[in-house]
């Protein structure tokens, strides 16, 4: 059967993907900021992709993604069994994505649980100082998603999607593609920390404009940011004004063509960020007892404290996706197959930050505008690899999320009691996405994108926002 | 789409061109009302054909002697050059090499190791004009003819032995082959539908993976018997070293294995116990069943309670780690000691000590006989058992023979001078790389998604021309880069640019010559030929900017240290934890080889303007460049500007410009660097006329 094909760009349709549908998109030059200009112009009645955000009126204007590389062991840290099944061998699967059914034995919790705040969320002596900040978090038990191994299960709940088949976006992707950026002199998605997979930095066939922005704390925030240490800052402006000078009459012969017209759009916007990323990295202003919430100056919180107080800069400056994956590389460091107190330091070094993240956040009113998330690619099982660490477990875990109209101090969903799989209120992990989708005003049914005659979507399955946790 | 190609008459009388490409140009701009822009003047032209043609700007003295050069013909003698030079091929290759999703590593990919070779192929194939249906028959055959087997004076058939270097034209299909989590995806006879179906054939075969297709009469059906022809394929590992080289290496592997053994004795012991304990407490753990198949001799098990066995085996295994923790402190001193010895040793390598490898493939006997299913959604553990398929694919005669392969039978129908698919999808990747942009737009969509192509009959006059001159590439490009149409200037007098800018803004009929932004390879070989510090040499393994590639593991490609090679080696490919397509070429837009590409996205960002600006490579760039200017002009500034202008733009600067670049410079030798600098960040650099 052959279906008219009136509908298609023909502009758009390769393969790799990764060509723009769009002329205007590189025309524009809006590149690296993920300047979706599309997001302005939709506004101004040009373009009527449904995409285009928002599409109601958001709660939040920026996201802060902490992801913990590795998988967090939802049951030694916010999701507490008592320790009846201990010693004892269960139904389970093999190991990684070995789904032979197996009996394997349950290690015991050696943790102690504390109530903590008004709501009385029980958390583990890891995170103390998250447990006094527990009244701004919904903690949803019930998180679950396919992939029993690192890399699929990071593509899958980054990505939405299973396997490799297309280039699928991150979602930090698709929130830029919708909404465009809110601030010309930064980029609209970053990422600091090392990440587990390059798909978790990609546009995809959303365009390479929608990629995370590499980003860190220090001396030189973006790669190639500033000039050589040999060069002068004096001579480099004069060789800005030459360059200008000397470039004109190439500019004028070619001024019909959007693409050398996007030249110096770029060059300017490069200038420009060259200009602000250092404001945004500066911390010389900030008070110590600011630094000091975050535990920057403490040796084991230091260089996390950091890129969460740079996120909470870069989310004043309407940054709107800022990611942040802590000790990635290989497998990730939270993969604690050998013995679970392999978490304690990287506890240690998470906690503070992210309890001083919020206090921060709360203290200058912003919190409510900035939903800030805690989770990993899947969480562990309770039984081990006859050892005392913990396997893979994406049948049942836990995710935090805080701000940005979130129902704080609320505890939705469960796993069964041993923790091995969400049995009340199972969510899908696309339904977190679909959540930070509605947060910042997007309908998670309008995230659509041709490609190649077939449309693509961040999230195909799943139950939507989960509407118990939100305001 | 399989209209045949009937070979149009070339229009008469619209041009004094003798070119037949300029008459179905002209007749176009009559019809559409349009006038052309000039010619483009000798040195933008020379720059605009050095580029296309070999990826590498002209130099000082060849922009003299073409200047000089006054004989009618003086242009098409460059021409020939060009398209004689070894770096023809290496830029050509290139572009072949995006459509044929070449990568160096990806994700598991088995034909990792020496997949260059490959891509050295492509680049001698294109060099010696390896005619365009041989070059395609090589790399899904192995044989670049269809003579594949021969008669003895009895009368006994046989295989030919086919040409050795051919094999390294079989990466095409290799590449497909991956693993992944220890399990073979069954990746490669999907990968070899949609590469083969997109480069050789123009159609989207590959969204009938799970659908039949939306637009094209092609059926899932169709996509899984495509499917079949490649379903028996299997991976074989060729080592590549002479006789001598083998036998010396195996020596050097014994000697290395004895010492290795000697030293692993004392280590073993003392791990011994430690390791028992460990095990022996995991077992104890087992459930009970399990515990008695475990504690069962191997071959006492059943195929069972093997796979119990096996499915347990992750979970009692001992990782060095583990026993370095339960050994105490004295005893783990004296382990890491006898490990030292054991790693001093050496002789842990492959068996194949480090002898170059390549992956070939070949039909495996006993696959044949299986037979192919369609998968639910391409998942290769999910047949639909009760829909088999046989071998073929979309547009087949009915009856095809067999006999001398699945895959020889499909590439004898798609070489045949008759197949209209064939050579139009051809002439027009050619067209593009000369002009950026196909007769038909979507160069791997002739499909009806993919539009009426600009110029039908010069299409089809094109591709009965490839088969009329023998499938030679050489040959269609020089006609193309002769033509009057490819000499135009990119741009026009106002009146002409007014007229065409209002009856074809797009350019489609190529009223002038396009400006673009040249690609990543190019821009990086013309900043170190201007440097002067481009190794050019032919051939030879990827190497990598910065640390993407770094990652060791089984299935690294092969990185060579040399990094100011051309932009054509520089490493590519996609891994799921590590970056392996350095930042340059993604900022630049090269694609990472995991799909086919036919045409790369030209993006303008900021990215790219912080590279010319600020990067190491740039830095690095600019000091040699200056050097090189103030060696070669003597210490006289004028001559220096001159030259830097000719090194980077193929011309020399205009009297304003050097004006402008001398006050600049004003007659400070380390404004050179400065001066180097902006030649690299100017507009023209990196943009074609």
């Amino acid at each position: 059967v052959i279906k008219e094909a009136t509908k298609m760009d023909l502009n758009t349709i390769y393969p790799c993907g990764r060509v723009n549908r769009r002329g205007f998109l590189h025309q524009f030059g809006g590149g690296f900021f993920g300047a979706a200009m599309g997001a302005v112009w939709a506004q101004d009645g040009k373009i009527k992709d449904a995409i285009y955000g928002p599409h109601f009126q958001p709660k939040a204007k920026s996201v802060i993604f902490l992801f913990m590389c590795g998988g967090v062991s939802h049951i030694d840290t916010f999701d507490p069994k008592d320790n009846k099944w201990a010693g004892k061998l269960i139904d389970a699967i093999g190991f990684g994505d070995n789904v032979a059914e197996m009996r394997r034995p349950v290690i015991p919790i050696l943790r102690t649980f504390t109530k903590y705040g008004q709501s009385g969320i029980p958390v583990s002596d890891w995170f103390p100082n998250v447990g006094g900040v527990i009244d701004e978090f919904a903690v949803v038990r019930s998180m679950w998603c396919n992939e029993g191994n690192h890399f699929p299960a990071v593509i899958e709940t980054t990505t939405g999607h299973r396997g490799r088949q297309f280039d699928h976006p991150t979602l930090g992707a698709w929130v830029s593609y919708a909404l465009g950026t809110a601030n010309q002199n930064l980029p609209t998605f970053v990422n600091m920390g090392r990440a587990s997979s390059p798909v978790q930095l990609t546009g995809g066939y959303l365009g390479a404009t929608v990629s995370a922005t590499p980003f860190q704390p220090g001396e030189t925030p973006i790669p190639n940011l500033y000039p050589p240490k040999s060069s002068s800052p004096a001579e480099r402006e004069r060789q800005m004004r030459v360059l200008e000078e000397m470039n004109r009459e190439f500019r004028e012969r070619y001024a019909i063509n959007s693409d050398i017209a996007a030249r110096s759009q770029a060059y300017e916007l490069a200038a420009r960020m060259q200009l602000h990323a250092p404001e945004v990295v500066d911390f010389s202003k900030e008070p110590e007892h600011v630094k000091a919430l975050y535990g920057i100056g403490e040796k084991e919180t230091d260089a996390f404290g950091k890129q969460l107080l740079l996120a909470r800069r870069l989310a004043e400056n309407h940054v709107r996706f800022i990611q942040i994956c802590h000790a990635g590389g290989g497998n990730g460091a939270w993969d604690a197959h050998g013995d679970m107190k392999t978490h304690e330091p990287l506890c240690r070094a998470v906690d503070k930050p992210i309890a001083g993240l919020i206090r921060d956040l709360k203290q200058r009113g912003m919190l409510d505008s900035t939903l800030v998330v805690f989770g990993s690619e899947f969480g562990r099982s309770p039984w081990s690899q006859n050892t005392t660490g913990r396997d893979h477990n994406p049948k049942g875990y836990t995710v935090l999320l805080a701000g940005g109209g979130v129902k704080g101090g609320t505890i939705h969903g469960a796993t069964d009691d041993v923790g091995y799989k969400a049995v009340d209120h199972p969510h899908y992990y696309s339904d977190l996405h679909a959540t930070v989708l509605h947060q910042m005003g997007l309908d998670y049914k309008k995230m659509e994108f041709n490609v190649f005659g077939r449309t693509m979507r961040l999230v195909e399955e799943g139950q939507g926002p989960i509407a118990e946790i939100l305001t | 789409v399989l209209k045949p190609v009937r070979r149009p008459p070339v229009p008469a009388s619209v041009t004094r061109s003798a070119n037949p490409i300029d008459a179905f140009i002209a007749a176009q701009y009559k019809t559409k009302g349009l006038r052309p822009a000039a010619p483009a003047d000798k040195l933008t032209l020379l720059r605009r054909v050095y580029l296309d043609l070999i990826g590498i700007p002209p130099s000082p003295a060849e922009q003299e002697a073409f200047l000089k050069d006054e004989s009618p013909d003086s242009y098409e003698k460059v021409v020939d050059r060009l398209l004689a030079s070894e770096q023809h091929g290496v830029r050509y290759a290139r572009h072949w090499l995006d459509v044929l999703r070449y990568a160096d590593a990806d994700d598991g990919m088995t034909a990792a190791a020496g997949i260059h070779y490959w891509r050295d192929w492509v680049i001698h194939a294109l060099n010696r004009d390896l005619p365009y249906d041989q070059f395609v028959r090589a790399q899904l055959t192995g044989y670049r003819t269809t003579e594949r087997t021969q008669m003895s004076a009895t009368g006994y058939r046989s295989r030919v032995e086919r040409r050795t270097d051919d094999l390294f034209a079989l990466g095409l299909l290799a590449r497909g082959d991956s693993i992944r989590e220890g399990k073979n995806t069954q990746e490669l006879p999907i990968m070899a539908v949609e590469t083969v179906s997109t480069a050789f054939m123009g159609m989207t075969v590959g969204c009938a993976k799970c659908h039949d297709h939306m637009y094209d009469p092609i059926s899932q059906h169709d996509f899984y018997a495509m499917k079949a022809l490649f379903d028996p394929l299997v991976i074989r590992k060729v080592t590549l070293a002479t006789p001598e080289q083998m036998m010396a290496q195996s020596e050097t592997l014994d000697e290395a294995q004895k010492q290795r053994a000697a030293a692993e004795v004392p280590l073993n012991a003392l791990v011994a116990p430690y390791k028992k304990k460990l095990y022996d407490d995991r077992v104890a753990m087992l459930p009970a069943d399990v515990r008695a198949i475990i504690l069962k001799p191997e071959r006492a098990r059943s195929t069972a309670e093997q796979k119990i066995a096996d499915d347990y085996f992750p979970v009692l295994r001992i990782d060095a780690e583990k026993i370095e923790e339960v050994m105490p402190p004295d005893v783990l001193k004296q382990y890491k000691q006898f490990q030292q010895a054991v790693n001093q040793a050496g002789g842990s390598g492959g068996r194949r000590g480090g002898l170059p490898v390549f992956s070939m493939v070949e039909v495996d006997r006993v696959r044949e006989l299986e037979k192919s299913y369609i998968l639910t959604s391409g998942d290769p553990e999910r047949p639909e058992k009760d829909k088999p398929v046989e071998p073929g694919w979309p547009f087949a005669p009915s009856g095809i023979d067999f006999r001398d392969g699945r895959i020889e039978a499909f590439s004898d129908w798609l070489t045949a001078p008759e197949n209209p698919l064939f050579a139009r999808v051809a002439v027009n990747r050619l067209w593009q790389w000369h002009f950026g942009e196909g007769l038909q737009k979507t160069s791997s969509d002739f499909g009806n998604l993919g539009g009426a192509p600009s110029n039908q009959p010069l299409l089809d006059w094109l591709a009965s021309e490839l088969v009329a001159r023998n499938f030679s590439m050489k040959q269609l490009h020089r006609l193309m880069v002769t033509s009057d149409t490819y000499k135009l200037a990119s741009q026009a007098d106002a009146g002409v640019a007014a007229a065409g800018m209002k009856a074809d803004p797009q350019n489609q009929f190529l009223w002038h010559y396009r400006v673009e932004r040249l690609d990543a390879e190019t821009v990086w070989d013309s900043i170190l030929s201007a440097s002067g510090n481009l190794d050019a040499t032919v051939g030879g393994p990827s190497f990598s900017v910065g640390n993407a590639g770094r990652r060791g593991g089984r299935t690294a490609p092969s990185i060579a240290a040399a990094a100011n090679r051309r932009g054509a080696y520089m490493l590519r490919g996609y891994s799921t934890n590590s970056d392996v397509t350095p930042q340059f070429l993604q900022v630049f837009d090269a694609d990472d080889g995991r799909a086919p590409c036919p045409m790369r996205t030209q993006t303008v960002t900021a990215p790219q303007g912080l590279f010319m600006m600020n990067s190491d490579e740039i830095e690095t760039a600019s000091t040699k460049f200056a050097e090189r200017l103030s060696k070669e002009s003597g210490g006289d500034f004028g001559a220096a500007v001159d030259l830097g202008y000719r090194l980077t733009f193929s011309r020399p600067p205009s009297p304003a410009e050097r004006d402008e670049a001398l006050t600049y410079i004003e007659n400070d030798p380390a404004r050179l660097k400065g001066f180097a600098w902006l030649l690299f960040n100017l507009d023209e650099f990196i943009y074609v006329q």
